[in-house]
């Protein structure tokens, strides 16, 4: 009995801290503290220390703020003008049009950013504003561009696949390659549903720009080249195994700021402005990640993981149930939390209930990043309808609806994903 | 506030973004580190301690920007609370929550400068390659989370002082 009281305490601390909004990394040092001096007799603030220290100093830790930092270079080069240029000839023919853009967009950006409020604000600030011009209706542009911006977390290199494969000991490389065909599978599905929705409309493309030539198209293909080829070689460099994430993650840097100077978008102010950016991003991140290595350690002391996994076991639930579970779990705590808190707050719970499942490690944390991502666009709130909200000066109410569609589509792709596990892992399986 | 706690004020902003420049060289530095394992791979010569070198500077880095990135307001919180309030009960969970982080941050800031303390006292070795004393990276990362305190104390002070939340928009990512 004593012992509930003690989890009761400190899980009401957790929610507490987090839910008065103290900053979050600073909450997950808190919380394990006060945790732990609840739960053993320790000398706490050393063993902090120790783990802290060590969590901050790994070697695989270091793909991350390199990815970011190639992110912030290719932000600051005229990317997204392009990819609105060089997608349109190519789009505009499909059934429902430019919207593809939309979609298309954000698949190639989410390669470049890895963050999805990012890519959806990048591909929004070039999109809207044509799409509106040529009369698309509000609630298709702002419902895809809800949907493919969550594409980001998906396609490597994405910093949440980083950061999960990082707190659960799995290979970054194989995490990233295992993202690859799920997220084409996902864009081709809101692809899909934009073509059924203009066939059920009705309505023939009637925005085309006339007269393109193949002229026309391949130069515009030829302005995102640089970039397409520059994550090509990134990924085929990990896939191959000529280099690990992290060696891979340096060469894009060092790609990206090559590209930039070659586009004469590189100066010494945007060059330092990408430096500062990847170095803010990085710092609030590695805080995160060192507050909840301490809080894992306390997770252990206070016995919670092992006996909800024990629980979980004796309930005997199916795979199937699992899934479902875990998806309405990640669903409500994204309505509280980013995805990268919710993931790295929960997998010390979530991990040894998953493992013990039997489920395959990579295959998870693919599960894990569409079930983050559906998050994001539900409400009341998720944090790509707030920046669609900023871009449009639409209420939330229309906004949720317009990205209502996309939320189901999405469920479909765990569905999909769960019943052919394959998407995710036979790629990795592969290298 | 007197001229004297402007200047201070002034003056503690500009030593926080200098140690974010700082972390950002060792961004840099990092990138090199890694550029030159792969280079001295290719070459087929052996470097001892590269990986340990780039896990340094990536501590070092994250935490000498602690205290910047906390300045520009890119630590995330969870701010529903906070935009549902308005006036004083906004300025009071303000204060609450600047408090508790400074507690907690003064108590990580104390406890990374006793473990680079006793790895100084006991001449403490990494266990990898390059057996590096562990106190000099350390010393570091002890530094960055002691600035990371000074800040967040800094803001509570002020605050205080104010009677207005002092912090510029956070980040606002919840």
């Amino acid at each position: 009995m004593e012992y509930l009281a003690l989890i009761a305490i400190f899980l009401t601390i957790l929610f507490l801290f987090l839910g008065t909004g103290i900053w979050i990394a600073l909450s997950l040092v808190g919380v394990a503290t006060i945790g732990m001096m609840l739960f053993t007799t320790r000398p706490v603030g050393d063993a902090m220390a120790t783990t802290i220290w060590s969590a901050s100093s790994g070697w695989t830790l270091a793909a991350l703020p390199l990815f970011i930092w190639m992110g912030e270079i290719l932000f600051r080069t005229r990317l997204s003008e392009n990819l609105f240029k060089g997608l349109q000839p190519w789009m505009q023919h499909l059934p429902g049009g430019l919207l593809h853009v939309n979609i298309a967009g954000s698949a190639l950006f989410a390669a470049i950013s890895g963050s999805s409020a990012a890519t959806v604000a990048t591909v929004g600030k070039m999109s809207i504003p044509e799409l509106r011009r040529r009369k698309y209706p509000e609630n298709m542009i702002i419902g895809t561009l809800a949907g493919a911006g969550t594409l980001g977390l998906l396609i490597p290199p994405s910093i949440t696949l980083i950061i999960y494969g990082v707190t659960v000991n799995e290979s970054i490389a194989k995490l990233f390659i295992a993202g690859v065909i799920p997220g084409i599978v996902l864009a081709l599905m809101f692809m899909t549903f934009v073509m059924l929705w203009s066939f059920l409309k009705g309505g023939t493309s009637e925005d085309v720009d006339a007269g393109t030539t193949w002229a026309d198209r391949f130069s515009a293909l030829l302005q995102l080249l640089p970039v397409i080829s520059l994550i090509g070689a990134v990924m085929g460099a990990i896939y191959t195994g000529i280099a690990t994430a992290t060696e891979a993650a340096v060469l894009g840097v060092v790609g990206a700021l090559i590209m930039s100077a070659a586009q004469k978008s590189l100066s010494w102010e945007s060059f330092k402005e990408s430096l500062l950016g990847a170095t803010r991003t990085s710092s609030m991140i590695a805080f995160i990640l060192a507050g909840s290595a301490f809080l894992t350690l306390t997770m252990g002391f206070t016995g919670i993981p092992r006996a909800l996994a024990e629980w979980i076991a004796e309930l005997g639930l199916t795979p199937w149930q699992l899934i479902v579970i875990l998806t309405l779990f990640y669903v409500i705590l994204g309505c509280f939390l980013d995805g990268i808190s919710s993931i790295v707050l929960t997998m010390a719970v979530v991990e040894p209930i998953v493992r013990q499942a039997g489920f395959d490690m990579i295959w998870f944390g693919v599960f894990l990043m569409i079930v983050v991502e559906i998050a994001q666009i539900t409400p009341p709130i998720g944090f790509n309808l707030f920046v669609l909200q900023g871009m449009t000066g639409r209420d939330m109410d229309f906004i949720a609806k317009a990205a209502a569609p996309m939320f189901l589509i999405m469920l479909l792709a765990v569905v999909v994903l769960s019943v052919f596990p394959g998407l995710a892992t036979w790629l990795p399986s592969q290298m | 506030m007197s001229s004297f706690f402007c200047a201070l004020d002034r003056g503690l902003n500009r030593f926080y973004l200098a140690c974010g420049v700082i972390a950002a060289c060792f961004l840099v530095l990092l990138g090199i580190l890694i550029l030159l394992s792969i280079v001295s791979r290719l070459l087929g010569l052996y470097v001892p301690g590269l990986n340990a070198y780039s896990g340094y500077a990536m501590a070092a880095s994250s935490f000498l920007a602690l205290a910047y990135t906390f300045r520009e307001g890119g630590h995330i919180r969870v701010v529903m609370l906070r935009n549902a309030l308005a006036g004083r009960a906004r300025y009071l969970l303000e204060v609450w929550c600047l408090a508790i982080a400074s507690f907690f941050a003064c108590y990580l800031a104390w406890f990374l400068i006793r473990m680079t303390w006793f790895s100084y006292e006991f001449e403490e070795k990494s266990e990898g390659a390059d057996a590096t004393l562990l106190w000099m990276p350390q010393s570091l990362m002890a530094f960055g989370a002691t600035v990371m305190a000074l800040t967040v104390v800094h803001a509570l002070i002020k605050t205080l002082v104010t009677g207005t939340p002092d912090l510029t928009e956070t980040a606002q990512v919840d």
